[in-house]
């Protein structure tokens, strides 16, 4: 049986299927038969603390090399080997004789409603740490599934109802074939995360998991949105040959990988990632990237729960920037708000057209100061780069050129090394910035264009909400009209222009981006093989002239339809899909 | 048993690293510590029990420890506590 559903991460892969249910535990109170039961249930507990203990020993092994990664981990082993709780769990068991689940859901009860009357926000959100110690200890007290994939010899591929951030990023990609889920978007967080780690992904298939049964047999097609169940011979034997293909592109293109990325007639284009977490550096310069186009941040005020220091945030931007150099780094401030991030803060009926990006900094300075102040300190490098989220308004650039200044001010007369002549620049995501950019423009060096959050503030359509999903289309008339105008307005004053949304990512709009006269292009590291052969087809000549003929054409489709035609054939070795990165 | 009471110094208070730094210091010891905000009282070795304590920057704690180690184990605790965890002072 096949199911269509949206590409989310390229790429062909086939496994058993394992089903991630995130479903409630149910803990029975099972009584013990006296003394010596206890005794074994205490023993059991001991045993499933110090097991547990030692999964998370290994994971601060494997995030070794991320300190916020350590320090979430620690903070886990601690709660985990809290003396106190433990001994309120050993204690239940022997007076009351019941089993060790029972005994320690009642504690973990107790503990969240004592967490829940706290006032200190910081510290009751750490309840969720909690549950996920007291989670994992339960699961193994259970020996319910997920155990099952740590232990499954051969890669599978997860099926799931949805997948937040934190799963995804805790996937080991050796265990991981493929990521398929009922929900969720080709844009949304997981897609990026699942593509930044080459992993295929089909997302929005409706309800793939309560189609699929565990050990199925999944092939799953990244590329073009659908997922095989119980594949027929026939249907097998082409995936095969279609994942051999793939990897075979793959190969020859990473051999290419080192080399820059050059247009047909040798016009050097500027070819970098996008970067969630440090850790993605090695994978960068794996995959060739020139630099990073755009370091989200957001993941640092996540890990550290709003007390990251100046010395925190100096720490995470210099070491990206010491690995990188001399390639450039773009470090752009927190964008909290939005669909992401949102701990804490108030409730809004429409929360991406409310508190979110430097709305949220410019309100809290001592904070806002700290960041710029660590991305100064990092540009000790000559490096690296800012870059502000959600800039509407001329007066936000004033109050934040004014910030900069005064921090770097602050360096000098302190004697603390940075480069003073680092470039400043910000993002172009709505209808304002890009009417209003020559007005916004003296302000910075340069500005990059967040495709995702463009189209959806063009076209007024969430991107989220699966009823209007299909009208959302980065290819739509309208916004290729305002990339086309950002290019002019940022030459008109000799600024240079970058895409760092997920846009610049698709190999079809390359030519497209180009053809506007966009300067550099940040995509997920995963594709940078691919953007890079596809960039290495076109003239700048041949480039404009699409790029023109597609401003004349009326809509997305007929847009895509001329790409599509324009550039099958012309990069054998891509996968391309004429419906690539669009909803329905 | 020894005791001393000391201010807590940093802006944000015992939230939940300052927590873990000071339950990682009183667990070298071999005696038992305790912490108090005047209400309640809580094992120093438990990470759980000094986040519930919530002591908000300002606010003063009472620190005592008792066993073998007791002097060395309170003077480690309230150094930590007076060092401010390296985060912005009141």
């Amino acid at each position: 049986m096949r199911v269509q559903g949206v590409a989310a991460s390229p790429g062909i892969a086939l496994g058993p299927a394992f089903l991630l249910k995130s479903k409630d535990f149910k803990v029975v109170r099972r009584e013990l038969s006296g003394a010596d039961e206890a005794a074994r249930e205490l023993k059991r507990l001991r045993d499933t603390i110090d097991s547990v203990d030692a999964d998370l020993s290994r994971l601060a092994k494997s995030v070794e090399h991320v300190a916020e990664g350590r320090q979430i981990v620690e903070f886990l082993r601690l709660l985990l080997r809290d003396p106190v709780m433990q001994g309120e769990v050993e204690q239940r068991i022997t007076d009351e004789l019941v089993c060790a689940e029972f005994a320690l859901s009642v504690m973990l009860q107790d503990v969240m409603a004592r967490f829940r009357e706290l006032d200190d926000p910081y510290i009751r959100e750490r309840a969720a740490d909690i549950r996920d110690v007291g989670r994992r200890l339960l699961e193994k007290l259970l020996g319910t599934e997920k155990e099952a994939l740590a232990r499954s010899g051969e890669p599978m591929v997860l099926v799931a109802g949805d997948l937040s951030p934190s799963d995804v990023a805790g996937i080991d990609t050796g265990q991981v074939a493929a990521i398929v889920t009922d929900r969720g978007g080709s844009t949304s967080h997981t897609a990026i995360l699942a593509r930044g780690m080459g992993i295929p992904a089909v997302v929005a298939l409706g309800n793939i998991t309560g189609v699929v049964s565990p050990r199925d047999t999944l092939v799953v097609d990244g590329i073009h949105g659908f997922v095989v169940v119980n594949p027929a011979r026939e249907e097998l034997e082409y995936a095969r040959a279609a994942r051999a293909e793939y990897l075979e592109v793959k190969r020859s293109m990473a051999e290419d990988a080192q080399k820059p990325a050059e247009t047909a007639d040798g016009v050097r284009i500027e070819l970098s990632a996008n970067i969630e977490f440090p850790r993605e550096v090695e994978q960068v310069k794996r995959c060739g990237g020139q630099g990073i186009g755009l370091f989200r941040t957001e993941f640092i005020r996540a890990s550290m729960h709003g007390v990251e220091t100046e010395e925190d945030h100096f720490h995470i931007y210099d070491r990206v920037a010491g690995a990188m150099a001399p390639d450039p780094v773009i470090i752009r401030t927190y964008d909290m708000g939005g669909d992401k991030f949102r701990p804490g803060m108030a409730r809004e009926a429409n929360p991406f057209l409310g508190y979110r990006g430097v709305r949220i900094c410019l309100d809290s300075p001592d904070e806002f100061r700290k960041q710029i102040r660590g991305i100064l300190r990092a540009s000790r490098h000559g490096n690296v780069r800012i870059m502000f989220p959600m800039i509407t308004h001329v007066e936000q650039m004033r109050r934040i050129r004014e910030l900069v200044s005064e921090v770097g001010d602050g360096l000098s007369r302190e004697g603390i090394p940075f480069d003073a002549g680092m470039q400043v620049g910000f993002m172009v995501e709505t209808p304002a910035a890009v009417t209003a950019l020559d007005l916004l423009l003296p302000y910075a060096d340069f500005v990059s264009i967040g495709t995702n959050d463009l189209t959806q503030y063009t076209l007024a359509v969430d991107r989220g909400s699966p009823l209007v999903a299909d009208l959302y289309d980065p290819y739509h008339p309208a916004v290729l009209r305002q990339i086309d105008q950002v290019v002019r307005f940022g030459h008109a004053q000799g600024k240079w222009v970058g895409v760092c949304g997920v846009m610049a990512g698709d190999p079809l709009a390359v030519p497209l981006l180009l053809g506007l006269g966009v300067d550099k292009l940040s995509v997920a590291a995963a594709v940078i093989p691919d953007i890079k052969k596809m960039i290495s087809a076109f003239t700048i000549e041949s480039a404009a002239r699409i790029a023109s003929e597609a401003l004349s054409l009326p809509t997305g489709r007929d847009i895509r339809a001329m790409v599509y035609s324009r550039v099958a054939g012309k990069c054998p070795g891509i996968l391309l899909d004429e419906n690539l990165g669009i909803g329905r | 048993m020894k005791t001393r009471a000391i201010t807590v110094p940093n802006k944000l208070g015992i939230h939940a690293r300052p927590a873990a730094l000071i339950v990682r210091k009183a667990s070298e010891y071999l005696s038992e510590v305790f912490i108090s905000n005047g209400v309640d009282e809580v094992n120093a070795k438990s990470i759980m029990g000094v986040m519930t304590l919530a002591a908000a920057g300002g606010t003063t704690v009472k620190i005592s420890a008792e066993g073998p180690d007791e002097e060395k184990a309170l003077e480690g605790v309230c150094e930590v506590v007076e060092s401010g965890f390296g985060e912005e002072m009141l």
